[in-house]
């Protein structure tokens, strides 16, 4: 058996390899690293919850880290991967409100609120005990890092990449903060799988076919011509 | 049993589709699953055997109430209008070049996938599941909004998929919270409903004020409330007619229908002031919000998308007050409003295809002759916007009266806001419409436009829905009546 005392301080190590990578994401223009750092990001999700699962022995959390695994760090990082090559986009220079300077420091300001926030929410409550007050904390932080990536880029496949690092926290917060039943957990993903597919073939409509569009719409008119004329 | 019903009937639709060759087969397939839709739920309330927990996949995930079996009949009645309109409508897409025809697989598909999962999500006891269904509904109408293949219209439905995903993010951690106080409390968690019903009364009131404000984020989303209200205007705009009839009439419901059933579970708790307050607040700026957008509008189908909100935000108002009545008359809204504002996009669908302006998205709808070129999409939205903004004689009018004599006897300030409110929108429906519609030609240059030869097909769901909403705002029923007391009586106000 493991020394728990140790355990705990890999997870805290974890805790701050999560943050790391949720940075980079806020702040790289790469999007080729961005599916990596997402990868990693899940990842070290997956270690988390094998922690836990060595800690509290509880099998939902194992459940959750293969599922994790096989969907998170294989599946979707690698349909992503295989999406980018094809529609050829390398980088998303474009930020809509946020440059990554302010949105570095915008985040830190938002670890510190939600740190407050929820020292005053769960105050009283069992959730309360140090390491998993922790994980809620980092688990919202990234969430709503997940949430400025999202709204702040302009490319639908980076606002993807957002979006499935915010709901990295939610699992982050559920983990920590009580124990959601597995087939919550194994549905969101098939939500997350199905949300990426669309997207991503959104993606390839909006760049592979805006030749073929255009032309529509001109052949459109021409027929609404022909139709109106006297 | 009777869910697995539904489930295979969905399922045989969808091999139709799957193996159909013409648009008619396909649509077909849609017609029917939505008519036995009806017919099964019509069947569920006659046989009163209401509320339903025995099921054979198990009581913990699925049950039918009174509340869910409503909400799925007004479902499944626009999912039927809206299939026999989408013949017509959608043969026209395709000769007007807006849609290809290898993409009807797929709309129909989505279409028939999109109606179990709405009943599914209606039937959820477990509000997990209710979530999950809540936002798969998100993805797949976003397919029917993109489907156009116009870049505005990928735009608009990306928009909708990530600021209603977002926020259903929002809400699934307001689930988490739910879930770890009914643990706290009860020592086994659960997000069962009928089960967190019962418990309610001992939950903390902090926590419970915590849960709302998160998972209404993600409801209100979905429902188009204030501040997350910006992606419907151009979903709505942009999906084909059919489309917009079931997200305004349907989906907004989903909405909605999530806000009730967390609100009754914080209703038995001594959180409930606070939250009413935050319900007004948002229902009050909704509207103001809608009223304003509404009156510079010169496109036909944003006008109603912004009617849309309007109406969100009163079904709040109604909410907050939280009375027995004033619930009975949120419950008569919504089917009162999904029913007028499916026809009203019903006969602007019918419209564009006769003015062809959805093509040129900024464009002022420029229309010409109405009444001569198309009389009963003219009198749709002439009498469906009377019904909209509240005359007698629609079941709007019975709706807002009495929601406003309730809002009186609770917050009088916020009754004089909301009169004003509703008067700037009606004027600004009223005054767009007598602008637009009379519209004539000069005489002589008369034979410019050619006139759509609107399907039988695409007039009868116009038609029929007006005799419903006259009906519906002249009789009410006993039945009707003891219907909705018994959803109030589950729902414990």
């Amino acid at each position: 058996m493991i020394d728990p005392a140790l355990i705990q301080s890999v997870i805290r190590i974890l805790f701050a390899v999560v943050i790391v990578t949720a940075a980079y994401i806020i702040s790289t223009r790469n999007l080729i690293s961005l599916v990596s750092v997402y990868a990693v990001q899940s990842l070290t999700l997956v270690f988390m919850a094998l922690a836990l699962w060595s800690l509290e022995g509880v099998t939902v959390l194992l459940g959750i880290a293969v599922v994790t695994f096989v969907s998170k760090v294989l599946v979707i990082p690698y349909f992503i991967a295989s999406i980018q090559e094809r529609i050829r986009i390398r980088r998303d220079i474009e930020f809509h409100f946020l440059s990554p300077t302010t949105s570095l420091l915008l985040s830190m300001a938002l670890i510190l609120f939600i740190y407050i926030a929820l020292a005053n929410i769960l105050e009283g409550t069992p959730a309360r005990e140090s390491l998993f007050f922790f994980g809620a904390v980092i688990g919202l932080s990234l969430m709503l890092m997940g949430m400025m990536v999202t709204f702040s880029r302009k490319r639908a496949i980076t606002k993807v990449l957002g979006y499935l690092s915010m709901e990295n926290g939610v699992l982050l917060f559920g983990m920590f903060v009580t124990e959601l039943p597995f087939i919550i957990e194994f549905l969101i993903i098939i939500d997350l799988v199905i949300l990426v597919i669309l997207t991503t073939i959104l993606t390839v409509g909006l760049d592979s076919t805006l030749e073929e569009y255009h032309q529509r719409l001109h052949r459109f008119h021409l027929v609404g011509d022909t139709e109106d004329g006297p | 049993m009777i869910l697995a019903a539904f489930v295979l009937v969905a399922a045989a639709a969808l091999a139709v589709i799957t193996l159909g060759r013409t648009h008619r087969q396909m649509n077909s397939a849609c017609i029917a699953e939505a008519a036995i839709f009806l017919a099964l739920s019509g069947w569920l309330i006659l046989s009163a055997q209401i509320p339903v927990t025995t099921l054979a996949i198990g009581n913990e995930f699925f049950f039918i109430d009174h509340l869910g079996i409503y909400e799925v009949l007004i479902a499944t009645i626009i999912f039927l209008l809206a299939a026999v309109y989408a013949r017509g409508y959608v043969e026209n897409l395709i000769e007007a070049r807006e849609l290809s025809r290898g993409s009807l697989k797929f709309f129909y598909g989505a279409w028939a996938f999109l109606l179990l999962v709405i009943v599914l999500a209606f039937f959820s006891d477990n509000l997990a599941l209710f979530w999950i269904f809540t936002e798969l509904t998100t993805v797949i109408s976003a397919m029917l909004v993109a489907i156009l293949y116009a870049r505005d219209n990928i735009d608009a439905a990306i928009k909708y998929i990530f600021i209603a995903s977002v926020s259903m993010l929002f809400s699934f951690v307001g689930l988490i919270f739910l879930f770890e106080v009914s643990r706290s409390v009860v020592g086994t968690g659960t997000l069962n409903w009928t089960v967190l019903m019962q418990q309610a009364g001992s939950f903390p009131p902090e926590m419970m004020i915590a849960a709302f404000a998160l998972i209404f984020i993600g409801f209100a989303a979905k429902s188009g409330i204030f501040p997350f209200h910006t992606w419907l205007p151009e979903a709505h705009v942009r999906a084909p007619s059919a489309v917009s009839a079931i997200l305004s009439g349907v989906l907004l419901n989903v909405g909605i229908y999530g806000i009730i059933r967390v609100f009754a579970i914080v209703h038995r708790t001594t959180a409930v002031s606070t939250v009413s307050l935050l319900l007004l607040v948002f229902g009050l700026l909704t509207v103001f919000i809608a009223a304003l957008s509404m009156l510079p509008q010169k496109k036909l189908k944003k006008l109603i998308a912004f009617s849309s909100i309007e109406n969100m935000g009163i079904l709040l108002i109604g909410l907050a007050v939280a009375t027995p009545l004033a619930l009975f008359w949120v419950l008569f809204h919504v089917m009162a409003h999904a029913f007028t504002k499916a026809g009203l996009f019903f006969s602007a669908g019918i419209l564009h295809r006769q003015y062809h302006s959805t093509l040129s998205p900024d464009a002022v709808d420029d229309m010409r002759d109405v009444f001569a070129l198309q009389p009963v999409a003219a009198w749709g939205i002439i009498l469906g916007g009377l019904a909209i903004t509240g005359m007698p004689l629609f079941p709007v009018f019975l709706s807002k009266f009495f929601l406003l004599v309730q809002l009186a006897g609770f917050f009088p300030v916020a009754l004089v806001i909301l009169l004003i409110l509703l008067f700037i929108a009606a004027g600004a429906f009223g005054y767009f419409v007598i602008r637009t519609f009379t519209q004539v030609s000069p005489a002589g240059t008369l034979p410019e436009m050619i006139r759509y030869q609107t399907p039988a097909g695409m007039n009868i769901p116009v038609i029929v829905l007006l005799v419903i909403i006259l009906i519906l705002g002249t009789v009410i029923t006993t039945g009707e009546v003891a219907f909705l007391d018994q959803v109030i009586a589950e729902l414990m106000f």
